[in-house]
């Protein structure tokens, strides 16, 4: 269940209007939204108590244990080698090496031109449903292989409001929310694309430097 | 020469190894256990035509994904799979003749999305030609597709990006059209009203510069009651 809120009442929140700017119908809708971002605003952020014991864990698995290290000097320590070749050879050797990579390219697909991003860089996106009555939500899509368990989002101050901040690559994202692991809803807030599936997602563009996600 | 030949024995099995696994990138593999067995078949062949089709098969399998995870049932996935990779065919053949080279993947991609949209094959042609160096065909194309999903009919979507381009826009302005829009959504306006009145706020804005932009036909912009 979610509400779409009146244009000029998001006008209003973004600080382009005065209340006094809207028509006086909407002044209750207004400052029910107010409340509620604020509330947003107000919810402190908290870690789970059992994350930094994960980490230490993590962190501690990957300590590299001593019998790995003498492996590792072994491995990294420079060796002699001593190759001794005789000319008529080099001939036979070439022509194999020639005929291999001949063999490896026919057998391999076209593989077209692919722009990689050195490092691609992530922005934080807030996801905010206003879903009275829910008992979980979650936020899913391109950006998280459409993992429901990946991106909870938790209530936020106000009743019915649910958020969550995720770290999302630069670049284009489809999304929806999922209601009690059941439902899924739509951004209002979004643009929307058919899903092919019989429903829409919603789309968000991350753009670089940017402070948030742009509804692009 | 020797020194050479020594990297040249020692890299090929390595070199082989690589390539090899390169082209094995596991469409199963990601595909396993997120949908069935049927579906990780029929998206894997779809993969491989893809990939000798020269198209981006990561798409395919996000869309399998997807639908996996909204409980779609496998003929629907399939069937939704196969559809994204009739609209990557049909942006790549949409790019190419636009614009002569191999299409990279980001474009065929945002090419995708933008069909999905609502644009037609010869909009994205349109957007690929008139958008050149240093802009970016895929950007061009996102922004026009996300436009067109916010109701703005698709000649009224590709005339904002044209009249865009041409008055100087740079990325930035580009990807600030769907708030710009969205604004004036909210201001009452229809959304092709909106766009119409941003292309020929854009094609005023070349014409000041000396720019062969001519403003776009179309009723002036009115605002709904």
């Amino acid at each position: 269940m979610t509400t779409v809120l009146h244009p000029l009442v998001k006008r209003f929140l973004d600080g382009e209007l005065r209340l006094a700017d809207l028509p006086p119908e909407l002044h209750a809708e207004a400052r029910a939204a107010e409340r509620l971002l604020g509330a947003v605003d107000r919810a402190p952020v908290t870690l789970p108590a059992a994350l930094e014991a994960r980490v230490m864990a993590e962190v501690r698995q990957r300590v590299i244990a001593p019998s790995a290290r003498r492996w590792w000097h072994r491995l990294a320590e420079p060796w002699e080698i001593r190759l001794r070749l005789r000319p008529w050879i080099l001939g036979p050797a070439l022509a194999a090496a020639a005929v291999l990579v001949l063999i490896l390219a026919r057998s391999q697909p076209p593989v077209p031109p692919v722009a990689v991003a050195a490092a691609p860089e992530s922005v934080y996106v807030r996801f905010v449903l206003y879903a009275p009555g829910a008992h979980r939500v979650s936020v899913a899509g391109t950006f998280n292989q459409w993992d429901a368990t990946t991106a909870p989002l938790a209530p936020a101050g106000a009743a019915g409001v649910w958020a969550t901040t995720v770290a999302l690559p630069v670049g284009q994202h489809q999304y929806a929310f999922l209601v009690d692991g059941r439902r899924w809803v739509n951004d209002p807030a979004a643009p929307m694309v058919d899903d092919g599936f019989g429903r829409r997602n919603s789309v968000v563009a991350v753009t670089a430097g940017a402070a948030g996600a742009r509804a692009l | 020469m020797r020194t050479a030949l020594v990297v040249l024995l020692l890299a090929a099995p390595s070199l082989a190894l690589g390539v090899t696994a390169t082209a094995q990138q596991p469409v199963a593999g990601r595909l396993a256990g997120r949908v069935p067995a049927g579906v990780v078949a029929a998206v894997s062949a779809l993969g491989d035509s893809a990939a000798a089709r020269g198209l981006p098969v990561d798409p395919l399998v996000d869309k399998a994904i997807e639908g996996g995870a909204k409980a779609a049932p496998p003929e629907r996935i399939v069937a939704a799979v196969q559809a994204v990779f009739a609209r990557l065919g049909r942006a790549q053949v949409a790019l190419q003749a636009a614009t002569p080279g191999v299409p990279a993947a980001d474009a065929v991609e945002a090419g995708a999305f933008a069909l999905s949209a609502g644009l037609e094959d010869a909009n994205v042609q349109e957007l690929a030609r008139i958008c050149v160096a240093p802009c970016s065909a895929a950007e061009a194309l996102r922004v026009a597709g996300t436009l067109t999903a916010l109701g703005v009919p698709a000649p009224e979507a590709v005339e904002l990006v044209r009249q865009t381009l041409r008055s100087g826009g740079k990325e930035r302005d580009l990807l600030a059209l769907p708030g710009r829009v969205e604004a004036e959504l909210a201001g009452g306006a229809t959304p092709a009203q909106a766009a119409a009145g941003l292309a020929r706020a854009a094609a005023a804005r070349a014409a000041a510069h000396g720019q062969s932009g001519a403003p776009p036909h179309g009723p002036p912009t009115s605002r709904r009651p």
